[in-house]
């Protein structure tokens, strides 16, 4: 599991480090501050950025919205955002809005309104809303990465680096090839949200990255995945193996 | 030369005779006879019709009339009025051969069919046929003496003696212009005198001149006692002729004169007839004037009417324009009134807000001053526990200033409509934390418990600003009126399917009916302050009752004094899909 990335753009000295602080309190890794326009793109593209906290005014200019505008634009760079301000003035909000999804916090803010901010913003941004803070569920799956509520913080794991997943309940496992942790979300949710091409049912409660298959043992219905896991392999599920490129 | 004369007489007075013969009487007895006839047939319109215009004689109409009624009616009685109508129209309009066809036309029977041989006769009489004409005079003579209307019997024997004058019988004709003259009738009339002037002539031609002088002297005295010039003018020139023959010169010259004298005195008729005439015209011309000039003054009293019309109608336009644009003017004013009237209250509540908000910052900044004095002077005595101490009231004081500059900027920003407004799902535990997170030193001030009873469970569907500050708010003011030691509970009851009911109960001082109704008034005005202590400016909850209502949510208040209130805030929930 990985820390978040947060790019943070804010023109205030005070005001970036209390964030830094309070981020890095809550197992954030901040990936750079910026404090104007220009700053704040080097880093966006020079660096693994998870979420970005925006303020509106830099310089007593919008360039906050400039920003989120810019990044909007390229296609699949664009990343969960927060805006922060301290003017609730309905024009500058009528031009944030544009820049859909769209989460703000008023400043001043505590501890667990920027967090509480922060999950919203993840949760907007993928289109999976009222799911870190019920008690069902608490993954947001991405295309890359699921993120992952631990107490106050989020985490990130990268599908790629899942060997497979065990469904207990309300519960998964995650195997990954380094660790084994649980997360909470449905065994429907999981099965709709992840790439049906890559990620396969091989049990009524395993669901394997077909990337990872080193091996597949017909004979004894098993599947030799990276780092020896085993697993087995039902009848049911076999027909995933027909639309596999199987080296003769 | 005397008979050349002579015979110049005679035919110059035939023929006056006869058709003055009938003009001269009124209705006689023929007509009255009709006029009986007519109104005994009520029903038959035309007949009475074409008797009127027969009366009055006038002949078309007649014609048409008895036409009508000769091919309406079957009665014969009225076909042989009408045949007689016919005919005799027709006779006056010289249309002698259709004339007699319709004369012929009538029944035997009829009750005066001596008149239409009276007529027929006078139809052959007018083609000077003497001998037929005289036949059906002689027919009609006895009917017409027995009928004793004198003109008509005068008009039958001068007829009949003209006849047998011109079939030179001269014994009858004599006899029938003696009885004709010798009629002795009661008016002199012009008649009278022809036939006496007739039957001078008819001796005269026979040479009788002793009886026919004495029939021209009775025609010349008679003729003194009518008006009637040209009468008077042959008279007295047969007179003068008569005399002449008798080589009586001297009374010839004076007659001849007389009769120039009459001759002038129709020419001077004529004349004067020609002056009326004249006259007449140029009366008419005056008259045509005149009206000429009534037309113009027509035409101009048209105009002066017109005109008149118009500017009422005009000045009628001015008058209720004007009464509209008065009643617009005053009703105008009336919202103007109204309006100054509401923002005069508005400027009121504004000024009192003021006025408390500015007291209570200056309280806050003088205890923010003092406290500070206090602080530099503990700072040299280095007792660093009561400095702690100092430090965390001097923020309690700055929050408290902060929560109401805040709530005073969004009071503002709701008033002028500025506030930005989004409503998406919230989960409601996580904000109650956050919301609480901020009065953590507060609550711990004052050793309040709190409690986050809220389950995690419920999503609502409000603006995140607006709840915060109204959440904000209800935590402040339980705090407030809470007691050492106090309780603060937040939690939830769902008991409708589509809202949540959030309540936020202490065990504070609480606050009586009254305070509640005045805190619940709706309108825009403060509730007043009157525990300037405790109680703040009211704008809190003010601004409170408004973010809830624009988040569709509803507030109750429950409490009681001594005891604690409780706040039931009620939130749409988020809807969720399945």
């Amino acid at each position: 599991m990985d820390n978040i990335n947060v790019l943070i753009i804010e023109d205030t000295p005070e005001q970036s480090d209390a964030l830094v602080k309070v981020l890095v309190e809550n197992n954030y890794n901040i990936t750079g501050v910026a404090a104007n326009f220009t700053d704040a793109l080097k880093l966006f593209y020079e660096n693994t950025v998870d979420i970005i906290i925006i303020d509106v005014f830099l310089d007593g200019k919008p360039d906050g919205i400039t920003f989120a505008e810019s990044i909007n634009i390229i296609p699949n760079a664009s990343k969960p955002f927060v805006f922060l301000t301290s003017s609730q003035d309905r024009q500058i909000f009528e031009r944030a809005k544009l820049t859909k999804p769209f989460s703000f916090l008023m400043k001043p803010f505590n501890e667990l309104e920027i967090l509480y901010a922060i999950e919203m913003a993840v949760e907007k941004f993928y289109a999976q809303t009222n799911v870190f803070m019920s008690e069902e569920q608490d993954t947001v799956i991405s295309n890359d990465y699921l993120f992952i509520k631990k107490k106050n913080s989020l985490k990130k794991v990268a599908i790629n680096d899942i060997l497979y997943i065990e469904v207990e309940e309300r519960y998964c496992n995650i195997i990954t090839e380094k660790e084994k942790f649980v997360i909470q979300i449905s065994l429907t949710k999981i099965s709709t949200l992840l790439d049906k091409n890559k990620f396969v049912k091989t049990h009524r409660n395993t669901i394997v990255n077909t990337d990872k298959i080193e091996e597949i043992i017909l004979a004894d219905n098993l599947i030799i995945l990276k780092g020896e896991h085993k697993i087995n392999l039902s009848d049911t599920y076999k027909d995933f193996l027909k639309k596999m490129n199987i080296l003769s | 030369m005397i008979q050349k004369t002579h015979n110049f007489l005679l035919l110059f007075l035939f023929f006056p005779l006869i058709v003055f013969s009938q003009k001269e009487n009124d209705l006689n007895y023929f007509e009255v006879a009709i006029q009986k006839k007519a109104s005994s047939l009520k029903n038959e319109i035309n007949f009475d019709k074409a008797q009127s215009f027969f009366i009055k004689e006038e002949w078309d109409s007649t014609l048409v009339y008895s036409m009508k009624q000769l091919n309406s009616s079957p009665n014969l009685e009225t076909k042989d009025y009408c045949h007689y109508f016919r005919g005799y129209s027709l006779k006056k309009k010289d249309l002698y051969e259709q004339a007699s066809v319709e004369f012929n036309s009538v029944n035997k029977s009829f009750q005066y069919y001596y008149l239409v041989d009276y007529n027929i006769g006078k139809l052959f009489y007018f083609e000077e046929n003497f001998k037929k004409a005289i036949i059906y005079f002689l027919r009609a003579e006895t009917e017409i003496l027995n009928h004793r209307d004198e003109s008509e019997i005068a008009d039958i024997y001068t007829c009949i003696g003209i006849c047998y004058l011109h079939l030179n019988q001269f014994t009858k004709a004599e006899s029938y212009l003696r009885k004709d003259a010798l009629l002795n009738p009661k008016q002199v009339t012009k008649s009278v005198i022809r036939a006496n002037i007739n039957i001078a002539n008819f001796y005269y031609k026979q040479y009788k001149d002793q009886q026919a002088i004495y029939y021209f002297q009775k025609a010349y005295i008679l003729s003194k006692d009518i008006k009637d010039f040209k009468l008077k003018e042959n008279t007295a020139f047969n007179m003068a002729v008569v005399e002449e023959n008798r080589s009586n010169y001297k009374k010839a010259l004076v007659y001849r004169k007389e009769s120039e004298d009459w001759k002038d005195s129709i020419y001077n008729q004529n004349k004067i007839w020609a002056v009326a005439d004249y006259e007449k015209k140029f009366a008419v011309a005056q008259k045509q004037k005149q009206i000429k000039v009534l037309e113009v003054e027509n035409k101009l009293k048209d105009t002066q009417r017109n005109s008149l019309f118009f500017a009422s109608i005009g000045l009628l336009l001015i008058l209720t324009g004007g009464v509209y644009l008065y009643g617009q003017k005053v009703k105008n004013a009336k919202t103007i009134l109204l309006q100054k009237n509401k923002l005069d209250e508005l400027n009121a509540t504004k000024d009192q807000l003021f006025s408390i908000v500015s007291h209570d910052l200056r309280s806050s900044v003088n205890a923010l001053k003092t406290s500070n004095a206090k602080l530099s002077a503990t700072l040299e005595t280095k007792n660093y526990d009561e400095l702690h101490q100092l430090i965390i009231q001097n923020s309690t004081i700055a929050n408290g200033a902060y929560s109401l500059l805040d709530n005073l900027l969004h009071w503002a920003m709701l008033q002028t409509k500025q506030l930005y407004f989004h409503k998406e799902s919230i989960h409601l535990y996580s904000i109650v934390q956050q919301i609480e997170y901020n009065y953590k030193p507060l609550l711990l001030d004052k050793a309040i418990t709190f409690e986050n009873l809220v389950s995690k469970n419920i999503f609502i569907f409000v603006d995140l600003d607006s709840s915060k500050i109204v959440l904000r708010n209800l935590l402040d003011n339980a705090i407030k009126f809470s007691n050492k030691d106090g309780k603060i509970s937040f939690y939830t009851q769902e008991n409708n399917p589509d809202f949540c009911d959030l309540i936020i109960e202490d065990n504070g001082i609480g606050m009586s009916e009254n305070t509640i109704k005045e805190l619940l008034q709706e309108g825009e005005l403060l509730a007043k302050k009157s525990n300037s202590e405790i109680i703040g400016t009211g704008l809190g909850l003010q601004l409170c009752k408004q973010m809830i209502k624009k988040n569709s949510g509803t507030l109750v208040i429950e409490s009681e004094i001594n005891k604690g209130t409780k706040m039931i805030l009620s939130f749409p929930k988020t809807k969720t899909n399945g």
